[in-house]
């Protein structure tokens, strides 16, 4: 490392941390304060560190809400995963493996899927019909149904680097189609699933827009709309409301940690022509 | 065994049944519903008359200018940043790596919890910015409080929360870019500055053609963000249309509310599909 | 009885005529190698034979049952890829085992066949390790273990030994021999390796362009070609071939003599020309003339023959050796 880069490389630091960090520290510090030195908005420390009691009101806040909006959020986002990851591999396995006349026209349903946005009030007409408005699984079909084309094109493009004599030697082996996909070309899926497991699920867990249409009502709640709702609610007890943020940040921070370079690589894939 | 048999297509309709009924079935009504006045039980079709109600009133057509304002604005600026920092952050810096992760965190976090924080860090008088700004002796502006600059703070936000995944993306991009150009270059006595305009940003186009899509697609949409810091406000100066049909949709106006989806698709489409077009046809070819 | 019967095969693919109209007969237990250059259409018939592909029209017979619409598992077939396609996350044992596993046979039969299998390619070491910890040619074998273990009445071989290196690839060339020689099975070997072709097969085919040139013994197609793609075909260096004079006062419209067949000489012979260019082999050499009449010739001679490029030299075709053929 020449010297330029070590005195770029501290410049660059002091700037990262102070444009990028900061916004952290203060959301940090503000949800461990009192609520009247919260009220300052300041980055000064706490005079006393409240974290314990301001994290129980939190909890406590509204009978409970916070836990049954993570039990909620940890539903629809684990049942829509499920769902999407073998579904996804399934769609992305048939349309890379099988060339039709269809392709073109099924392509053009895929890249609708990412570009159009969903045209929400005729979405919840449909959802009360199907009698899915204000439920938890209609709530995980609509993330299944967003969430599909990304995760088909992942797989697809992924798939497409599986050689085909694999998928004939297991015919030639009297495997039936299915068994083709579950017990040869699935297993092979893991990392990409693993990938648009995590990028769905960050998705899918920090969502605010869908819920606040398609899940209305106490009882369903989610994360996202916990913290919508506190900010009316919290507007004088600042402290309890960034209590409220961080504990929101948490789960991403955790599979951050864990999967920082899965993640990456699936929000990233596509830069390398796809 | 033709390629019918073994790879059939009901492979499809699990989750393709899904995104028939709930994502293509609404989008396919909503021409019609838009048509109508409409309290979700009854329809009365009274043909353009949302539309015409659309571009008469100029808070909705605020909302479309800002729509595309916005997008413009933020994906321009994510794809400019994120090249530099990319180019910053693959020089072999001191800590560049951890760089990489402190800028590429936000793209995780909530965005309601985001511009939550924020709506706090930017209040006028007691924000983190203004008050670091009055240090160095500016007195800063009234960030979301003032109607000619709300939207654009709440793009400043958008940038800073997406800006990493941008990076990521030029970093990948850079990756696939041989060193034997640069090399090349080199020996052709190329300075810094000429290498980066006429090797690294032509060769980064896959990258650039990835970031601005993405970003135009997410910005043209974006709700979130302004809903959590102004509400459209203050008047309806950061309106979007995706907040428009939000406030339509609470006040009980689904067909008017249906007809600005409609405009926002509209929109979408033919702003991100010529783009896509000419981005393909002046590919580079390698 | 595990014959192989193609009738009037024809195959397509989108208007475009691949196969037209193969007639093929394969005897039970022979070894039966299908060459000729690469797009002749060999993996599309093979596959077709396999069931991984549908003929556009025609029958298929194997063991005299008709399987023209039969899937691949019904055909009592089995199949060795080029690229070997084992499946990389399955051990050695769960590769070879797959099929049986698939045709839920009990565990302690899979295990007995798995381990014959392995015995027999001694791959018995190898068993617990994953495809990507074998080498080229192991991952060969444990290839040909998946094919043995099933019991087929009909081996299908596409071009397996092309991803190996030369030594490697003679090596296995002797294992699937006596392979053959100890399964007594059927097999039906694709390669364009006609080297691979001359020394393993009861009965070569040989295809171009979508149809059969001809079916023989290799020393059948070696003696008596009956079309010039085959007597240039079959044989290295190719054999010399000669439109013209030499061909007309026989009637034939091509000459052709192999440069084996040809005598050389310093003083006399049939044709006078000059030396062009020398390949010396070792044991053999290979020289390249110019012969006025003719165009070049290339003949093989001893190792220990003295030559300079530049010089005369004359060269005569060995007695009834020499080839008529029309085209
Ligand atoms: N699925 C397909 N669709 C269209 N054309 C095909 C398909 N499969 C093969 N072909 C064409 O059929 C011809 C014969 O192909 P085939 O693979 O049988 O040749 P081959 O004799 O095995 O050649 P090689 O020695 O190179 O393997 C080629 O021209 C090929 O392009
Ligand atoms: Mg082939």
């Amino acid at each position: 490392m020449k010297r330029q880069q070590v005195i770029i490389g501290i410049v660059a630091l002091v700037l990262g941390v102070l444009l990028f960090a900061t916004p952290f520290m203060f959301i940090g510090i503000t949800a461990v304060k009192s609520a009247a030195e919260a009220s300052h908005l300041g980055l000064s420390l706490p005079s006393k560190w409240l974290f314990w009691e301001n994290f129980m009101a939190v909890i406590k806040a509204r009978n409970y809400m916070l836990l049954l909006a993570y039990f909620n959020s940890t539903v629809i986002t684990v049942g829509a995963i499920s769902l999407l990851a073998v579904s996804a591999a399934m769609i992305g396995y048939v349309i890379q493996r099988r060339p039709s006349k269809w392709n073109g026209f099924i392509y053009a349903l895929i890249l609708a899927g990412l570009m159009i946005p969903p045209a929400v009030v005729p979405t919840i007409w449909l959802l009360k019909e199907l009698h899915l408005f204000k439920t938890l699984h209609g709530m995980i079909l609509i993330q299944v149904a967003y969430g599909l084309s990304f995760s088909v094109l992942l797989f697809r493009s992924f798939i497409a680097s599986i050689p085909r004599d694999l998928d004939e030697a297991a015919i030639i082996d009297g495997a039936k189609p299915w068994q083709v996909f579950f017990k040869v070309i699935l297993p092979l899926l893991k990392p990409i699933t693993i990938t648009v497991v995590l990028v769905q699920s960050v998705t899918i867990f920090n969502d605010f827009t869908n819920p606040l249409y398609y899940l209305p009502g106490k009882d369903n709640v989610t994360v996202q709309l916990t913290l919508y709702n506190f900010q009316s609610q919290f507007s004088s007890q600042m402290n309890l409301l960034f209590m409220n943020i961080l504990l929101v940040t948490i789960p991403p921070l955790i599979m951050f940690i864990f999967f920082n370079k899965q993640i990456v690589k699936g929000m990233t894939a596509g830069a390398v022509k796809g | 065994m033709k390629s019918s048999r073994s790879y059939p297509y009901w492979f499809i309709l699990p989750s393709g049944l899904i995104y028939l009924v709930l994502f293509l079935v609404p989008t396919v009504t909503a021409f019609w519903f838009s048509l109508t006045q409409w309290d979700l039980f009854e329809t009365r079709f009274i043909g353009l008359e949302n539309y015409s109600q659309f571009f008469q009133e100029p808070f909705l057509i605020t909302g479309a200018v800002n729509t595309v304002v916005f997008g413009a604005v933020t994906s321009i600026a994510k794809s400019i940043l994120g090249l530099l920092l990319a180019v910053l952050l693959t020089s072999g810096l001191l800590g560049q790596s951890f760089l990489r992760t402190l800028i590429f965190f936000p793209v995780l976090v909530s965005t309601v919890g985001i511009g939550i924080a924020f709506t706090e860090i930017m209040h006028p008088a007691r924000g983190m910015i203004n008050v670091g700004l009055s240090y160095l002796g500016i007195h800063g502006p009234a960030w979301l409080i003032d109607p000619h600059l709300a939207l654009f703070s709440v793009a400043l936000v958008d940038v800073w929360k997406g800006v990493g995944l941008a990076t990521l993306i030029y970093i990948a991009g850079l990756a696939t870019i041989s060193s034997d150009y640069y090399e090349a270059a080199r020996i052709d006595g190329a300075t810094k500055l000429q290498m980066f305009f006429r090797i690294t940003v032509p060769l980064v186009r896959p990258a650039t053609v990835t970031v601005v899509t993405l970003s135009l697609i997410s910005g043209l949409r974006s709700f979130d963000l302004i809903w959590a810091m102004t509400k459209g406000g203050p008047g309806f100066s950061s309106d979007v249309l995706a907040s428009v049909i939000y406030k339509q949709y609470q006040a009980g106006f689904y067909g008017l509310s249906t007809a600005g989806n409609i405009i926002l698709f509209v929109l979408v489409a033919l702003i991100v599909v010529p783009l896509t077009y000419w981005f393909n046809r002046r590919e580079v070819d390698l | 009885m595990a014959s192989v019967k193609l009738k009037n095969i024809h195959k397509e693919f989108n208007g475009v005529k691949i196969l037209k109209g193969i007639d093929l007969d394969v005897n039970d237990g022979e070894f039966c190698v299908f060459v000729g250059p690469s797009g002749c259409g060999k993996s599309t018939l093979l596959r077709i034979i396999s069931g991984l592909d549908d003929a556009s029209s025609g029958e298929i017979e194997i063991a005299d049952k008709d399987v023209t619409h039969a899937d691949p598992i019904d055909r009592g077939i089995a199949m060795v890829f080029q690229s070997y396609a084992l499946y990389p996350h399955l051990t050695v044992r769960d590769n070879i085992g797959f099929g049986l596993s698939l045709a839920k046979r009990p565990k302690n039969e899979i295990n007995e066949r798995v381990n014959t299998a392995a015995k027999m390619l001694q791959l018995e070491a190898l068993l617990d390790r994953k495809p990507k910890d074998l080498s080229g040619g192991q991952r060969q074998r444990v290839a040909i273990g998946r094919a043995i273990v099933r019991n087929p009445e009909v081996f299908l071989f596409d071009e397996p030994l092309s991803n190996l290196d030369a030594a490697l690839r003679s090596k296995m060339r002797l294992e699937l021999t006596e392979l053959h020689a100890e399964l007594n099975a059927t097999m039906i070997y694709v390669t364009h390796d006609q080297i691979e072709a001359m020394t393993m097969a009861d009965k070569i085919v040989v295809l171009n362009a979508g149809h059969v040139e001809q079916v023989g013994t290799p020393m059948e197609l070696y003696h008596h070609p009956k079309t010039p793609f085959v007597a240039g075909f079959i044989g290295s260096p190719k054999m010399n071939l000669f439109e013209g004079q030499t061909a007309q006062e026989h009637g034939a419209d091509i000459y052709g003599i192999r440069p084996e067949h040809l005598t050389l000489s310093t003083q006399t012979g049939k044709w006078q020309g000059v030396i062009k260019h020398i390949e010396h082999l070792g044991a053999d050499v290979i020289v390249h003339i110019q012969v006025q009449a003719l165009g070049t010739l290339v003949a093989r001679a001893d190792g220990d023959f003295a030559v300079t490029t530049g010089s005369e030299i004359y060269a005569t075709p060995q007695q009834g050796r020499e080839h008529f053929l029309s085209k």
